[in-house]
């Protein structure tokens, strides 16, 4: 049994009421989308109180060996509203909603003449996206910043994000919540 | 003494193009785990990658 709202080809709309708890709308008598206690099926597309988002930075620095291709340690949360990032360990994180996450991150690395800074978005240890590039700055920091849009399972899929520099010297990244992030919400269900 | 740098006193000849990121053919990694720098690619068409011993030997 299911509760109905139904636009009508001939009638206006037609609610018929039950006590199922669903809930089905309807388009000239036709199912278009449902909503039970366990949520609404793809035919309802909106942004929710319920898709997952958070936000990490780091609050400490990471070293970043010449041609190292190393893992950034964002190891602080702004927020996370499904508690899926892991900001102790290993510094990912694994949504617990199937779907399309946009994905931003951003990386500053100390200063120096030489070689270029990438960021990388990987995907269950395996890289996915290049989400940022800057050549050396001179005197300022090297700024890396980017996104990307993922599909992400709900249960074991994970992401995290990598740095290189191939300055030819080890290089440091900075602690900072304004510039050292990664952030990643839901956009679409699957 | 760094990964990179016992790689490179192994294998002179390799350039910084090995090395550059999607295109190269090695990558090292590091996982921010403790455990340090490892080799997750090597790809070279005809260096071998390096033996354990091989990076000993650089006196790291």
């Amino acid at each position: 049994m299911t509760s109905l709202i139904n636009a009508s080809n001939s009638a206006g709309v037609i609610i018929t009421s039950d006590t199922s708890g669903n809930l089905a709308i309807q388009s000239g008598g036709n199912t278009v989308a449902t909503i039970t206690a366990t949520g609404a099926n793809a035919g309802i597309q909106v942004a929710s109180w319920a898709n997952p988002a958070f936000s990490a930075w780091a609050n400490s620095t990471t070293s970043f060996t010449t041609s190292v291709n190393t893992k950034i340690a964002f190891n602080s949360k702004e927020f996370d509203t499904a508690n899926c990032y892991d900001a102790t360990t290993n510094y990912r994180y694994t949504p617990n909603v199937a779907g399309y996450y946009q994905v931003t991150a951003g990386n500053i690395i100390a200063p120096n003449t030489s070689g270029n800074r990438w960021l990388y978005l990987y995907k269950n240890g395996t890289f996915v996206k290049t989400i940022g590039f800057c050549p050396p700055a001179g005197i300022n920091y090297s700024q890396t910043y980017g996104a990307g849009l993922i599909y992400m399972n709900g249960t074991t899929d994970y992401i995290e994000i990598y740095g290189i520099q191939n300055s030819g010297s080890t290089l440091t990244n900075a602690a900072s919540q304004t510039d050292v992030y990664f952030q990643a919400c839901l956009v679409r269900s699957a | 003494m760094a990964l990179y740098d016992q790689i490179i006193k192994v294998y002179p000849q390799l350039t910084e193009a090995d090395f550059l990121p999607i295109t190269g053919t090695v990558e090292l990694r590091n996982d921010s785990n403790g455990k340090g720098d490892y080799i997750a690619k090597w790809q070279h068409p005809t260096l071998p990658e390096p033996t354990a011993e091989q990076l000993a030997a650089t006196g790291a």
